[in-house]
This record gives structure tokens, sequence and C-alpha cells, in this order.
């Protein structure tokens, strides 16, 4: 019926403006139309030459070629606003040989509302990643407002998770996990609780991070019997207990241990960074290196834990030219050469996440120099040297020449 | 009265009531004692930095340290420096700890709602080196020559992008920028692609070579203050113009670089 008295309106209107053009000279009607004419034409033509912004259609399932599944790369998706720079994305890492991708995925973002979920921005991520031919790994986090503590003066962040929202955190790593089994079945359950930062600023609490697990891991499982629930990765530092700022990863895994862990997850994640020394560097307890991963694998053998396979989910070297840890360039590729060659040879080890692939914007900052491919999608010689290794391309030819003499 | 007349002395009436108006409610500059409450102007650096901010002994020295004098100089207001983290740097001046960052920031866009940065003091992009009297003024006459850079380096990737744009040139990756510079120095590059820093410092260390630069990319250098103090960017650009003006700027970025 409002249909029927719009087109009424519509239709008395254009007989009104007919009527009132009729006085008007034809000529100057004519030459108006003329007028609407071209401009309409230019309009078509404008339209037909400016390039469209690249359309993310699906192409045709592809698999990731490579010698080397343990290659993977931690991706940073799910700020991106534009769905082709997603795809554009994948399609490097699926070029680059890296079968395996990190990939946040922050409850605040997906549940900002109790009971309402938001699953468009995961859903094409993980769209393009199948269509890709790769396989993700979740990794968790982010209490959004609603599951925060509301009490007047009393300080949260988006790392505030209070044992009381831990069954709505369990509800949504549920609900994600049945919504993505067969697609996405590794599920990091937390970020660096170790950290203060990461844990709402609170002390940090290995057995409080043990409690979390433990409702989680029998839930996502129930959600997804094939689910792989990885504990969360432990900033590598070297804090002492007491400390505000964290607890050292050692003291804190062996907490978690003893404080009953080692039911509640199927894989441990870790994050290992090399900073300023080379990959074959040894570790060792009072020193922040790659090798650093082998001593939390010690303690979780000495737990009987050693059929307990590891993720690296995060490591890599900075050569950023300002960060007082950084390396060279060529030192950092051949680093992560090193550190891949090294992650092969360990069999208690299932990949090797470089941080960062891609950041959605620059940070004009040192970690800029983490990523393997610019803001637009430049490729970085870390890239391809990354890709020749997974394509088991071995590097015969010097990479640069000698300095000159003088 | 002629109807004229009245037409232009209404005109001159109301002309004058918006004067007046206008310049009762436009509010008049601040002082500079009101943009620096404390009396003295609060510098947030990084001394982390050479050669824009260092510690030498327990001073910090370096460029962004004889910019932030030559300003309070300027404008006759003592400087403080406050010696920050490079994370701190934008959460200190947000908190009101600092007045202004001079640590050899580049502008960030994505900063603008909370910062206004001042108009740059420098150019820290990519710079094509080349010995005084070489023809090469621009990428593009790299054609068919060499060309020096670090491997794996920014420089890497720009010269991975010229190579798909322009007639090919030589790529010679050394394992360091000051190898790629040596490598022109010595005759054995025609050119070398480095930062502006790195191509200053060398330039600085082998004084008895004269060298030309073309700039390639863009990566400025400015300072910044909160985005709700927009009196301060005017103060801080009209000082920075003198001292430009003045060949001060161009002393201190020569005494560094």
């Amino acid at each position: 019926m409002r249909l029927y008295y719009l087109a009424k309106g519509s239709f008395a209107l254009l007989i009104r403006v007919i009527d009132r053009l009729s006085h008007i000279k034809p000529a100057i009607i004519r030459c108006a139309a003329a007028w609407i004419v071209r401009a309409v034409i230019a309009y078509t033509l404008l339209t037909a030459i400016i390039p469209a912004p690249p359309r993310p259609l699906l192409d045709i399932p592809h698999t990731v070629e490579t010698q080397h599944p343990h290659v993977c790369v931690h991706t940073r998706l799910i700020d991106e606003v534009d769905e082709w720079k997603i795809q554009r994305t994948l399609v490097a890492v699926r070029e680059m040989g890296a079968p395996t991708i990190v990939e946040f995925f922050p409850w605040a973002y997906i549940e900002s509302n109790h009971d309402q979920y938001d699953w468009v921005n995961a859903d094409r991520i993980v769209r393009h990643a199948r269509n890709q031919g790769i396989r993700i790994i979740a990794r968790m986090g982010l209490v959004p407002a609603w599951a925060r503590p509301q009490r007047e003066g009393e300080f949260t962040t988006l790392n505030t998770l209070p044992p009381a929202a831990y069954n709505e955190f369990t509800q949504f790593i549920a609900d994600f996990a049945a919504r993505y089994a067969g697609v996405i079945d590794h599920i990091i359950i937390w970020n660096e609780p170790n950290l203060a930062f990461e844990w709402g600023y609170q002390f940090v609490n290995p057995a409080g991070y043990v409690d979390l697990l433990r409702v989680v891991y029998s839930a996502a499982h129930a959600a997804n019997p094939n689910v792989i629930v990885l504990a969360a990765p432990l900033a590598p530092t070297l804090e002492p207990p007491g400390s505000p700022n964290g607890l050292n990863d050692l003291l804190y895994l062996e907490a978690i241990y003893q404080a009953g862990a080692a039911n509640y997850f199927d894989a441990l994640a870790v994050h290992t960074y090399g900073f300023e020394h080379p990959a074959d560097q040894l570790p060792a307890p009072d020193a922040l290196n790659f090798r650093r991963a082998e001593l939390l694998r010690d303690i979780m053998m000495r737990y009987n834990d050693a059929d307990t396979h590891v993720y690296i989910t995060e490591t890599g070297w900075n050569d950023s030219p300002r960060w007082s840890r950084a390396v060279t360039p060529s030192q950092r590729i051949a680093y992560t050469i090193d550190a891949l060659e090294w992650a092969a040879d360990q069999n208690w080890l299932e990949t090797l996440c470089l941080w960062v692939f891609r950041t959605p914007a620059p940070t004009f900052n040192y970690t800029d120099y983490f990523t393997l491919i610019s803001v637009d999608f430049q490729r970085k010689p870390i890239y391809y040297a990354v890709q020749n290794y997974a394509r088991g391309i071995s590097q015969v030819e010097d990479l640069w020449l000698p300095a000159p003499n003088g | 009265m002629a109807a004229r007349t009245q037409w232009l002395i209404a005109f001159l009436v109301i002309t004058g009531i918006i004067a007046a108006t206008t310049l009762l409610i436009t509010p008049r500059p601040p002082s500079l004692a009101e943009l620096f409450p404390s009396g003295q102007i609060r510098v947030g650096v990084d001394p982390s930095y050479a050669p824009f901010a260092f510690y030498i002994g327990d001073d910090i020295q370096g460029l962004d340290i004889d910019l932030a004098w030559a300003i309070g100089n300027d404008l006759g207001i003592p400087v403080r420096l406050v010696a920050l983290g490079f994370d701190g740097l934008y959460d200190a001046l947000i908190t009101d700890q600092v007045d202004v960052l001079i640590s050899a920031l580049p502008i960030e866009v994505s900063r603008l709602d909370r910062v206004i940065y001042t108009n740059p003091y420098f150019n820290a992009g990519l710079v094509l080196v080349s010995p005084h009297d070489s023809p090469i003024l621009s990428m593009r006459d790299l054609a068919g020559l060499r060309l020096a850079y670090e491997y794996g380096s920014t420089a890497h990737t720009e010269v991975n992008r010229w190579l798909r744009r322009i007639r090919p040139f030589v790529s010679q990756p050394y394992e360091l920028e000051s190898y790629a510079l040596d490598a022109v120095r010595l005759g054995d590059a025609d050119a070398a692609l480095v930062d502006a820093i790195s191509a200053g410092l060398y330039a600085r260390d082998h004084a008895e070579w004269t060298i030309q630069q073309a700039q390639v990319t863009d990566l400025l250098y400015a300072a910044a203050v909160r985005a709700d103090y927009p009196a301060r960017v005017t103060v801080l650009n009209e000082s920075i113009k003198r001292l430009f003006e003045r060949g001060e700027l161009q002393q201190i970025i020569a005494r560094w670089l």
C-alpha cells in the first residue's frame, strides 16, 4: 500500500515538473537535455577507466606446495578492513610455502554483546585460508566489556578475565570450536599469561590459568572431538617470582604442571625469540635466545609429558636499525633459515611460526621490521629466503658480494 | 540626506560592529607562559638513537637535543630533557609528562587524532649516493650501471621495486650498508642506495670523499605535541622556520650528519 502511494506521489511530481517546463523555451530544454546526456556519457566512461578495487572472489581451491610443512607464519588478518587484502596476504603465504598460519580471533570482537555473535570477520579469514589450502591455528583471547568486572573504581583491561567469566569464555570457545570444526582444529587458550599485562595487569597466577584450561578443555573437545587444545605460549622473560611485571617462563611452566595442567592441554604453544643472538646459540636458564624452547621441552619431559608436542607459534629476529635487540637484515635471514633447519630436526616440534607475516598498517617503530612483506605487499628478501627453504632449494651461491677491499 | 549616503553610513556602521565583535570574540593567542606553564619546555626524547639522541657519559647529546636547545633559545624558554623509552614517548606526551617530543619521530597519520606534528625538520628516507661528478641524479639514470645496497634491507626491497620499473641496472648486494658505500667510494659500484642517516654518517667519516645525494623515498621526522594544544605547534613551527632562515637548522644537521 505504501509503495502504491509512493508511486502515485512520484508520478504527480513528474507531471508538475513537465507542466512547469512547458513554460520554458523548448531550445533551453533541448540544451539542458543535451548536457545531461553528455554528463551521463562522461560519467559512464570515467567509471569504466577508473580501476575497480580487487574483488575478493574465491579462486579454485589451492594446496600449499612445500618441502617443509613445519614452516608457518603468524598473520594479522583480523584487523584488516579490506577483504581483498586478506586474500592477497594468504596468497602470498601459500606462495611462500607455509601451510599453516596462526591468527588471532578475539572474543571481544566476535561477541561484543552477550550472546550476540558476529562471525563475519572470522568467516572471511577462514573462507580465504581454506581456499588457499592453509591450516589455521586460532589464538583466543581479549575479553569483551560485558564479561569484565563492572565495579566502580575497579581497573580492567581487555585482558582481564575474572574467574566468574570463565564459563562465558568457555561457551565462546565451544561455539568457536563447533563452528569451525574440520577447518580450525587447533585452538590456543590465551596468550602469554606469565606477563602481568596479558593477565589484566594483575599478579600472574599459574593455578588460575590451569583453572581456565580445565573448564575450556572439556568444552572444546565436546564441541569438536578432533580439536587440539594448545596451552598458552609464555613470553620469554627472566622476571623473578614476585615481580609485578610477570614471571620467568620456565618457572611458570613448572608451576602449571604442578597445578595439574598436563591433563588439560593436548599440545604446548611456545614463543621464543632470537633477539640479538644466532639461532644456534646454546640455551641457558638466564639467557633469552631462540633455543630457550629446548628448556621448556626439558620441563615437559621432567613431568612425563614427552608425548605432548610443541608448536612454536611466535619466533623470529628483527632488523630494525633503531632497536637495541635487533640484528642486521643479512643476519636476520641467516638466523631465520638456521632456525627453520633446526626445527626440522626436532621430532617433538610441529610448527615454527614466524612473527609476523604482514601488518595491516605501519607502526613506524621497530615492530615493522619483524614483517616478511610490507603493508603495500612488497615481498622482502627474507620472504624469498623462506620461500626457497620451503621449496627445498638450498642456497649455493653467496647472497651478497664480499666487502670491497680498500 | 541622499539615499546613497545613508546606505554608506549604514554599511560603515555594520562593518564597524562586525569588526569590533570579531576583535572581542576572537581569542588572543596564548602567551608562551600559558603554552608552557611549567616555565620550561619539557622535551621527551629517546636517548638510544644516535646521532639524534644518545648518551655520552651522563649527558644526552645529538641532533634532536641541539634542535631542542635551539628552539628553547629562540623562544627564550629553558628546556628540560626527559629521557624516555621509545615505546613510552607518545604515552608520556598524552599523559602530559612532557610538552613536546623531539625524538626522530616519523609522521604517523594514524596518530593524528591525538597528536599534531610540526613541519618536518629532517628527511630520513632512502637516498642515492654517488660521487659528486657522477651523472646519476635519480634512479632512472642507473640503466646499465651498478647499484650497491645492503642485502635484506629496506633499500633492497626498493631496488626490487625499481628493477620492475626501469631499464635494468646491475644489482650489487652487500652484507652491510657501509660496504655498499665503500663499493661506491672505491669504484666497485656507480651508486649506493642507503638511508639518509647512514649516508650522512658515512660522509662524515670519509670527509675526503665528496658525494652527491638524491632523495628516493621520504621518511619525515617532526616534533609532536598533543592535539589539544595546537598553539604549541604554531609556536614551534615559527621557531623552526626562524632557525631554518637563520641557517641554524642546517648547521645542527651538518654537525651530526
